[in-house]
C-alpha cells in the first residue's frame, strides 16, 4: 500500500512537470489512474496500433505495457491533436503515415509482436504491407504471408539505396570498391529493376526508434575520432552534424531525413511541404520514450532516475566517461535501504540489485574487441583493445555513441553475421587497399555505411542506435537478428568470446530490460 | 607487393648494452598483445627489435599497433619500471602501422603483469559544451603543427585532432587575414631493420587538405590557403615530443595577419 503511495505521487509530480498541471495530491491520482486504464484498455486491445488518420489525441502522458513492464512517452507540450498532423496522416499515395512504422506502444520503433498481430487483423491488408518496402519485394505475389516474411519474422522493411551512391556530406562520392550480387533470395537485387546492375541495391533493416532525438542530434565534440576529421555543418543552419542516424547515416539532419521517408515509405512524389516538414520535426524533437516499471517496479523509485522525464530534462550530448556515467541511473539500487526492502517484495529487491549489476558490467566488465572497423583502425586504441560494452555505447542516458556511431560489429557481414537464407548476400572487392580485417573481398547482407560513403573499409559498419525503449520493440539490430534481449548477449558473447556467466548476462538482460 | 618480415632468429649477444635512458631507437618488427586487464584501454603491447634482441612496451603510442601488421617503431628509452608490462618502457614512443608487412597475431597472456589503468591523455581534445574561454590578445603571426602516423594523413584522437582543436580555438580569438596549411611527407628513404621505409609523396597533399577541410568547418568562412611539399626533414617542435621522424610527418598552420 505504502508503494502504491509513493509511486502514484511520484508521478502526479512527473505530470505536473511535464506540463501545466497544479492539482491536489487527490485529483492527481484520480487523473492518473484514468490515464493508466486508458492505457491499459489499449495495452490489450487493437488500440495499441496506431493507423493513419484516426485522429486520436497524443496524450501528454500516454503508457503502454509489453512483456519487461510498462513503457512511458511523453510529449512535450502535450496533448496534441493528431487529426491533421503530418506524422499521423497518410499525406502519400500509399496510406500509409509515419506512426505505422514509428508506433507508440513500440517505443516509436516497430516490434515484430506488432507487425504479425497487424497482418492477422487485417490479412495482410494494412498499409504497413505495401509492396514498395512492406514486402520482400515488390515483384512477389503480395497476397501471400511468405512474400512479407522478412517484416513478419524479423521487423524488416525493405531499403532501397541507390548504387553507385553520389554525394554525401555535401562532397562527391566516388566508390572505391565493385558490388556484386551472390544471392537474391527475394528478387530485388536482380532482374531489369533491380541490383547493382540496375542502379539500386536493396537492403532490409529495423525502423529505428523517433524519440528522445535531441540525445541523437546532440554533438559532444567538433572532432569526429572515427574518421580524423571535423565534423561536417549543416549547410543551410551551420549546425555540427551528429552523424548518429539511420543505419548508414545517409542522411544527418530530421530535414533530410523526411525527404527520404517521404519519398520512400510513404510513396510521395513531391517533396513535403515546409509547413508539414516543421511540424513532424516538432513532434520528433518533443517526444521522449523510455521504460517506465519493470521487474523491480518504477524505474524511478528508490533513488533510481531511470524514465523518460530524466530524458526529457537532462542535457544530451555527455561522454559517460568525463561526466554522469552511463546507466548510473540505478546507482541507487546497489544498495537497497532497509525501508525500501521493506516495502518491496523479495522479487523487486532482487530484480533492483540485478540491474544496479548490470548497469555495473555494461560500464567495467571488459573483454577484447577486435576488427571492429571505425573503432580498431585508425583511432590509435589498436587491434586488439580491451573495452566494456559502454567503450561503444557511450553516451550518457542514451548509451549511443557520442561521437558518429558508425562501427563494424560484424552483426550484417561475414563470418561474424547469424546465417540467413532470406536476406540478399553481397560480394564486395575493394578496388584499391583491401579491407583491414577482411581482405579484398567481403561478403556481407548490409554493406552499411559504405553505402553511403563508398568505402570499402566501411563495409559492415552500422550506426549506434538509441538503447532506450529496448523493452517494446524486439528484435533487435539493424537486420533484426537477435530476437530478444538474451540473444543481444549471446551475440556480444560469441562475437567476442567474453565468456559471461548465466549471471552476468541475466543481470545486463535485466538491465536493458528498464531501459 | 606484400613483403615478409623475416624477424632473424635472436642470436643477440646477451651482453647486449642496456641502452640509456633517453636514447633514440627504432626498428620494424611484429608487435605482441599482452592481455592485461586493469579495465577499459588497460593491455600491453610489446614488441622486440631484432637487430639487439630487445623487448620493448611500446604501449605508450598514440597510435597503437594492429596484430596483423608490422610496425615502425621510434621511441625513446625511459626509465619508467617494467612492472606495468614486463619489459623496457619506451616513451614518448611511435608505433606506425605497415600495412604491407604481415604478422602472425600474437596474444600472450597477463602473467602476472597488470597493464595500466586508462588515465585521459593531456592532448584530449575539449568537449563542446566545456570549451575554454577565448584565448586573449594581443595575437601575432604563429605556427601550430600536427602529426602524422607514417604515411597516413589521419587526425589522431586524443593527439593530432586535440592540437588542431587548440589551434582552431586560438585562431577563432585571434581573427587573422588567412592560413597557409602546409602538408609534408617524409618521401626521403630511409632503411630501418633491413626494410626500406618512405613515405609517398601523395601524403603530404591529403595531410594539407584533411587538416584544411577540419579548420573549414571548425572556422567556418576563414579563407585557407593550402599547399603540400616532399622531402621533408625533422624540426625541433614540442608536440613532436623528441621524435625526429614524428616532426617530419606533419602539417604546419602558419597564421597570417
Ligand atoms: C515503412 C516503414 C516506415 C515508415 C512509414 C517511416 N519510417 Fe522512419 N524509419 C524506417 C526505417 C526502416 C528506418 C531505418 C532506416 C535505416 O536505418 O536505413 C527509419 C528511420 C527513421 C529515422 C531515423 C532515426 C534514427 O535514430 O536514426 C527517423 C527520424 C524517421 N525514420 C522518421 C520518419 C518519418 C518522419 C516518417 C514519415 C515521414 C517515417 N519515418 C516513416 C521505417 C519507416
Ligand atoms: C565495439 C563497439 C560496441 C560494443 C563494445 C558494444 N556494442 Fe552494442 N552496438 C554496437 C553497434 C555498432 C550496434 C549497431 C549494430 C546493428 O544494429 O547491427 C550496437 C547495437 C546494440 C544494441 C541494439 C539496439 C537496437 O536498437 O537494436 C544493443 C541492445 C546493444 N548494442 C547492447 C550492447 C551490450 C549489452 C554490449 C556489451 C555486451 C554492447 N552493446 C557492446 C557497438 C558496440
Amino acid at each position: 500500500m505504502q508503494a502504491q503511495n509513493r509511486t502514484k505521487a511520484r508521478t502526479m509530480r512527473e505530470r505536473t512537470l511535464g506540463g501545466n498541471l497544479a492539482l491536489g495530491a487527490a485529483a492527481g491520482a484520480v487523473l492518473l489512474a484514468s490515464a493508466y486504464a486508458s492505457a491499459s484498455e489499449e495495452g490489450d486491445g487493437l488500440d495499441r496500433w496506431w493507423a493513419p488518420g484516426e485522429g486520436r489525441t497524443f496524450p501528454e502522458l500516454l503508457d503502454y505495457d509489453n512483456e519487461h513492464g510498462t513503457l512511458r512517452t511523453l510529449l512535450v507540450g502535450g496533448p496534441l491533436e493528431t487529426d491533421g498532423h503530418p506524422f499521423f496522416e497518410p499525406i502519400g499515395p500509399n496510406g500509409r503515415a509515419c506512426v505505422t512504422c514509428h508506433q507508440p506502444a513500440d517505443g516509436m520503433s516497430l516490434s515484430t509482436a506488432s507487425v504479425r498481430a497487424q497482418w492477422d487483423a487485417t490479412g495482410g491488408a494494412d498499409p504497413l504491407f505495401a509492396a514498395y518496402d512492406g514486402s520482400n519485394c515488390p515483384t512477389l505475389p503480395q497476397g501471400e504471408r511468405a512474400s512479407h516474411s522478412l517484416l513478419l519474422d524479423r521487423g524488416l522493411i525493405r531499403i532501397e539505396r541507390p548504387w553507385p551512391p553520389a554525394q554525401w556530406n555535401g562532397a562527391g562520392v566516388e566508390p572505391d570498391f565493385a558490388i556484386e550480387v551472390v544471392r537474391d533470395p527475394n528478387g530485388c537485387n536482380s532482374g531489369a529493376e533491380y541490383g547493382p546492375e540496375a542502379g539500386v541495391i536493396s537492403v532490409y533493416r529495423r525502423p529505428r526508434p523517433i524519440g528522445n532525438m535531441k540525445y541523437l542530434l546532440a554533438v559532444g565534440f567538433d572532432l569526429d575520432p572515427k574518421q580524423g576529421v571535423a565534423l561536417p555543418r549543416d549547410p543551410e543552419t551551420g549546425v555540427y552534424l551528429s552523424g548518429n542516424l539511420m543505419a548508414d547515416n545517409r542522411v544527418s539532419t530530421l530535414r533530410d531525413q523526411m525527404f527520404d521517408a517521404g519519398s520512400t515509405h510513404l510513396g510521395m512524389l513531391d517533396r513535403m511541404s515546409d509547413e508539414d516538414r516543421h511540424r513532424i520535426e516538432a513532434f520528433e524533437l518533443s517526444i521522449f520514450v523510455a521504460q517506465q516499471r519493470g521487474g523491480g517496479g518504477e524505474v524511478d523509485d528508490g533513488g533510481a532516475t531511470g524514465g523518460p522525464a530524466t530524458l526529457r530534462d537532462s542535457e544530451p550530448g555527455e561522454l559517460g566517461a568525463l561526466g554522469f556515467p552511463v546507466w548510473g541511473e540505478f546507482a541507487a539500487w546497489e544498495e537497497i535501504d532497509e525501508e525500501d526492502r521493506a516495502r518491496l517484495t523479495p522479487e523487486e529487491v532482487a530484480f533492483r540489485e540485478s540491474v544496479a549489476r548490470g548497469a555495473r558490467i555494461f560500464r567495467e566488465r571488459t573483454f577484447l574487441v577486435s576488427d571492429a572497423a571505425g573503432l580498431t583502425t585508425q583511432m590509435g586504441f589498436g587491434n586488439p583493445f580491451r573495452v566494456a560494452c559502454k567503450m561503444c555505447h557511450n553516451m550518457t542516458r542514451m548509451g549511443n555513441d557520442v561521437a558518429p556511431g558508425q562501427v563494424d560489429l560484424g552483426t550484417t557481414t561475414l563470418p561474424f553475421a547469424d546465417h540467413f537464407d532470406d536476406l540478399p548476400l553481397f560480394r564486395i572487392t575493394c578496388l584499391n587497399d583491401p579491407h583491414p580485417y577482411y581482405g579484398r573481398q567481403i561478403l556481407t547482407y548490409d554493406p552499411g555505411f559504405a553505402l553511403t560513403t563508398g568505402r570499402c573499409a566501411d563495409v559492415g559498419k552500422i550506426t549506434l542506435q538509441s538503447m532506450r525503449g529496448l523493452a517494446a520493440r524486439a528484435p533487435y539490430f539493424s537486420n533484426g537478428s537477435a530476437q530478444d534481449l538474451h540473444a543481444v548477449v549471446d551475440y556480444y558473447d560469441r562475437r567476442y568470446n567474453i565468456g559471461y556467466s548465466e549471471q552476468e548476462k541475466q543481470d545486463l538482460v535485466n538491465l536493458m530490460s528498464v531501459l | 607487393m606484400k613483403k615478409l618480415l623475416t624477424l632473424l632468429a635472436f642470436t643477440a649477444p646477451l651482453s647486449a648494452q642496456a641502452q640509456e635512458a633517453g636514447e633514440l631507437v627504432s626498428f620494424v618488427s611484429c608487435p605482441v598483445y599482452r592481455d592485461t586487464d586493469q579495465g577499459r584501454k588497460s593491455g600491453c603491447w610489446l614488441t622486440t627489435d631484432a637487430a639487439s634482441g630487445q623487448q620493448w612496451d611500446v604501449s605508450h603510442s598514440p597510435y597503437k599497433p594492429n596484430w596483423d601488421y608490422a610496425i615502425f617503431v621510434e621511441g625513446r628509452v625511459s626509465e619508467e619500471g617494467e612492472d606495468a608490462c614486463g619489459a623496457p618502457v619506451l616513451e614518448p614512443v611511435r608505433t606506425s602501422r605497415l600495412l604491407d608487412i604481415d604478422c602472425t597475431r600474437h596474444m600472450i597472456p597477463a602473467e602476472g603483469y597488470p597493464g595500466r589503468f586508462f588515465i585521459a591523455p593531456e592532448r584530449y581534445i575539449t568537449p563542446l559544451a566545456r570549451r575554454p574561454e577565448a584565448p586573449e590578445g594581443p595575437f601575432e603571426e604563429r605556427t601550430f603543427y600536427a602529426f602524422f602516423e607514417f604515411d597516413r594523413d589521419f587526425l589522431v584522437y586524443q593527439y593530432s585532432d586535440f592540437i588542431v582543436q587548440q589551434a582552431a580555438y586560438w585562431i577563432e580569438a585571434a581573427q587573422p587575414r588567412r592560413l597557409v596549411v602546409t602538408g609534408y611527407a617524409a618521401t626521403d628513404p630511409i632503411t630501418v631493420s633491413g626494410v626500406e621505409l618512405a613515405e609517398s609523396p601523395e601524403i603530404a597533399q591529403a595531410r594539407a587538405e584533411n587538416v584544411a577541410l577540419t579548420l573549414s568547418r571548425l572556422l567556418p568562412g576563414m579563407e585557407i590557403v593550402t599547399r603540400w611539399e616532399t622531402g621533408s626533414q625533422p624540426m625541433d617542435l614540442s608536440d613532436a615530443d623528441t621524435i625526429p621522424g614524428q616532426s617530419q610527418r606533419r602539417v604546419e598552420i602558419k597564421v597570417e595577419f
